[in-house]
């Protein structure tokens, strides 16, 4: 009875996307079923080679992007002390927009795979980090306090405590990575690949090939739910247990030393700094293009150049705050919705994998079309980009909540309503929080990318710029005001992190 | 110099099967001891560079003791850097780009044009057509905003007032148009017109170059160490291109066919690639080249160019080009 209401579902479903192809004006954008499976069918050889090779390059990204968070974050816990710099440099890494990386390391790399695979491990390696450093201290002070006093080593406290805590949340940021390594490694191949499905969008999009457009969003989103289904059955399989949490208590203010945290500061700029000249001294990276942090100053000290990278900087976070808001928003909120009514995970995540699997340059035109090139296209936009992530990491915080808890819930009779608003929510914060924290730099490169395509505003369109202009002053002075902009938003958002989650997971700020 | 047209398409024919493997170009009959040279392309690979392909796949390079690597282009694949680093010997850039990038302390020279005449058109439907300047008046186009400079021009060139249109923000798709968000579209004669024609939707051109733009485009360019250092390369490989181009503008369904014989994983259309060929043609061979050859300029096409340039808000000297290399080609 299940599959029959099913299948009659997916039939409607494709019965009316074929008559909205048909009939809708404006729907030289929308290709139908039919015509798409026929397309698929002729060109059948190409699309095989095309995802083959996207495919090779997304996975390998995918497990050096994973491997590198995962190293990261066994540093930053055992050593705790090295977790702000670290935490910095991961941040401001993910904020070096594709035009500015896309150069670099082609040169760096020649032609070949390099860039492609760098770039789908740049994409995926932040979230795992902050979805895995969340499991990593998702463990009761009580047990880290216990390893510490008969004076086990923190890595074994890691191995014997954290790891087994952390699991779930490792399978999360694995999952989050599935459709984003894919995406990376197609926008990686416009930095002149040969082959792949990046290339064959491009050339779809321009050629007014729809239905090869809607072949190759479908190819690519279908690969993604694959390899988003197989983590996930894979992260149930070597799981299989739902880690045991007790609550920890409540911590009080802890002391801080304003002096001490400016000198932290101060040390963190210093040595962004020094390593961004260095690394580009060290490649011989070529001025022209690689702009060094003298470069930025003098070029912002002109007040001239301050004054248009501010104004396109108030112009971009204008248009990101109501984006990253909803984007955010839409994420826990379906994550609740999914607790209350599981059987809505058949529609959405399929959904939710496949818009963020599929380039932009191929969703924005056809969100544009619908939402237009104001505020609300722009929100549409944003908010599509970063609420996968949040839907995920919240989705495992709501699993998180300890049993004892949802068992006194229920033999209260509690309703599904008030466990999920009185216990489930709560338990979700933490994850929430890291999702916040992941979607600052996202929803910035989301804005300046909408800038750049729908919109003409913005640090997007100053950056577009480049692309004929040559001005890699310019470029560069839009990353290092991006960066900032994403540390300070990401510091405001910690900090209120840190006032709720002192109340509701005290263990999270250990 | 022409290869005769049946010489080119035997030659195609016998190497085409064989050849068909790999988008990694090299001649035939690869020298040994060939010199390495990159080719750093403005743009995936197609018909735009079927000259290039017809030099490659007919050996010319290799005879002249190199061996030339085609790296395509791309959205996010800039063609100055790997010139400027020297990653690539010979970039395919344009007058207002490479103009822009001296201006920010690259090195280039201009030492060959291949598209004599501007690409850029508006594009618009039959039904609605803007077929001169006048036309776009009280119209919305569509175009990336970083090109206003380009209307700008055209609008000054021809006394109308920028501010009658409309300039709405959108990506290089002939989408807009066709689905009519915008009334007309800042595009290549070449490349967004063809995919409409395949495509069945009647569409009207009016190429800038028309109406006053002057400016070179698909401009080779090398930097000033290289002129100094690798001349005797770098006249090779103009003189192969060349050679490639005359066989191309000699057969162009033949360099259609050639291109996408060898980029199967680019997803060419032969159809809309043949006509590309085609309607690139008198965009690259003018009276000009007919009595000088390919790839030439004079001190009158260079003065064009800097008055269009000065429109455009570059202030650029005649010195960015440099013709000694053609001289040697052509002489």
């Amino acid at each position: 009875m299940i599959w029959f209401v099913r299948v009659l579902g997916i039939c409607l479903f494709l019965v009316a996307w074929e008559f909205a192809a048909r009939g809708v004006p404006g729907s030289v954008l929308i290709a139908g079923p039919s015509e798409i499976a026929e397309h698929i069918q002729s060109e059948f050889a190409l699309y095989t080679r095309a995802a083959f090779a996207t495919s090779v390059n997304a996975g390998l990204g995918f497990v050096f992007g994973n491997l590198a968070a995962i190293v990261l974050a066994v540093i930053m816990i055992v050593v705790p002390k090295s977790a702000r710099l670290l935490s910095a440099f991961a941040l401001l890494l993910f904020c070096i927009p594709l035009i500015a990386s896309g150069p670099i390391l082609r040169v760096l790399f020649g032609p070949g795979e390099g860039p492609q695979i760098t770039l789908a491990a740049l994409a995926v390696y932040y979230t795992t980090l902050l979805a895995l450093l969340v499991g990593l201290r998702a463990v009761s002070q009580n047990w880290t306090d216990f390893m510490a006093v008969y004076g086990r080593h923190p890595l074994s406290t890691l191995r014997y405590v954290r790891a087994r805590a952390s699991l779930p949340y490792l399978f999360v940021g694995l999952q989050i990575s599935a459709p984003a390594s894919f995406l990376g490694a197609m926008i990686g191949e416009f930095t002149g690949a040969e082959r792949g499905l990046g290339v064959l969008t491009l050339r779809a999009m321009r050629g007014l090939e729809t239905e090869a457009t809607w072949a190759l969003a479908i190819i690519s989103a279908s690969i993604a739910m694959m390899a988003y289904a197989l983590l996930g059955l894979l992260g149930r399989r070597l799981v299989g247990y739902t880690p045991v949490i007790l609550l920890s208590a409540p911590q009080g203010q802890p002391t801080q030393n304003l002096w001490m945290r400016v000198a932290e500061m101060a040390f963190i700029v210093g040595a962004v700094l020094a390593i961004w000249q260095i690394s580009m001294d060290v490649s011989g990276l070529n001025r022209f293009f690689a702009k060094r942090p003298g470069d930025v100053f003098v070029f912002l000290a002109e007040s001239e150049n301050l004054a248009t990278v501010l104004s396109a900087l108030s112009e971009t976070l204008g248009s990101a705050l109501p984006g990253y808001l909803a984007g955010l928003g839409l994420g826990a909120a379906l994550a609740a919705a999914l607790i209350l009514a599981p059987s809505l995970g058949q529609v959405a995540l399929p959904v939710a994998v496949a818009l963020r699997a599929v380039p932009i340059i191929t969703t924005a035109p056809l969100l544009v079309l619908a939402f237009g090139r104001g505020i609300v296209g722009t929100t549409v936009v944003v908010a599509v980009m970063i609420f996968f992530p949040t839907l995920v990491a919240c989705g495992q915080g709501l699993r998180q909540t300890p049993g004892q808890i949802v068992e006194l819930f229920r033999s209260y009779g509690a309703s599904k309503w008030q466990t999920l608003i009185k216990a489930q929510l709560p338990a979700m914060l933490p994850a929430f929080f890291a999702s916040a924290r992941m979607a600052v730099p996202a929803a910035l490169l989301a804005v300046t990318t909408v800038e750049w395509l729908a919109t003409g505003q913005g640090l997007g369109m100053l950056m577009a710029m480049t692309a004929s202009t040559s001005n890699y002053n310019m470029l560069w002075s839009c990353v290092a005001v991006i960066a900032l902009a994403a540390s300070a938003i990401y510091a405001c958002v910690a900090m209120i992190e840190r006032r709720i989650l002192r109340v509701y997971a005290s263990e999270q700020l250990s | 110099m022409t290869q005769p047209t049946h010489l080119t398409r035997r030659f195609f024919l016998q190497t085409s099967a064989a050849g068909a493997a790999l988008g990694a170009v090299g001649g035939p009959a690869l020298a040994a001891g060939a010199t390495a040279v990159n080719f750093q392309l403005s743009w995936l690979h197609s018909v735009q560079f079927g000259g290039s392909y017809l030099a490659a796949r007919n050996g010319y390079w290799s005879d002249l003791g190199l061996d030339v690597s085609l790296s395509q282009g791309g959205p996010n694949a800039p063609v100055e850097p790997p010139v400027v680093s020297g990653a690539a010997l010979v970039g395919i850039s344009a007058a207002d780009y490479t103009a822009s990038a001296v201006s920010q302390g690259a090195p280039f020279k201009i030492i060959a044009v291949a598209m004599q005449k501007n690409p850029f058109a508006i594009a618009s439907l039959s039904k609605n057509p803007v077929n001169t300047p006048k036309d776009l008046l009280g119209k919305r186009i569509g175009m990336a905003v970083a090109n206003t400079p380009v209307l700008q021009a055209l609008c000054t060139l021809n006394d109308i007032d920028i501010n009658e249109i409309e300039i709405v923000p959108t990506q290089y798709d002939p989408a807009p148009l066709v689905s009519g968000q915008v009334d007309c579209l800042l595009s290549w004669e070449t490349d967004l017109p063809v995919a409409m024609t395949v495509q069945g939707v009647e569409n009207t051109t009016m190429l800038m170059a028309d109406y006053g733009y002057a400016l070179h485009s698909q401009t080779y360019i090398a930097t000033e160490d290289a002129l100094a250092n690798r001349r005797a390369d770098l006249v090779a490989l103009l003189k192969g291109e060349v050679m490639g181009w005359n066989d191309y503008v000699a057969d162009t369904d033949a360099a259609a066919a050639l291109a996408v014989d060898m980029f199967p994983d680019a997803g060419l259309n032969l159809e809309a690639q043949k006509l590309q060929a085609a309607r690139q043609v008198p965009l690259m061979f003018t009276d000009l080249t007919d009595a000088h050859g390919f790839g030439w300029f004079t001190d009158e096409t260079i003065a064009a160019n800097v008055e269009t340039l000065a429109l455009l808000g570059q202030d650029v000297s005649p010195d960015l080009w440099d013709r000694s290399l053609l001289e040697e080609v052509h002489g």
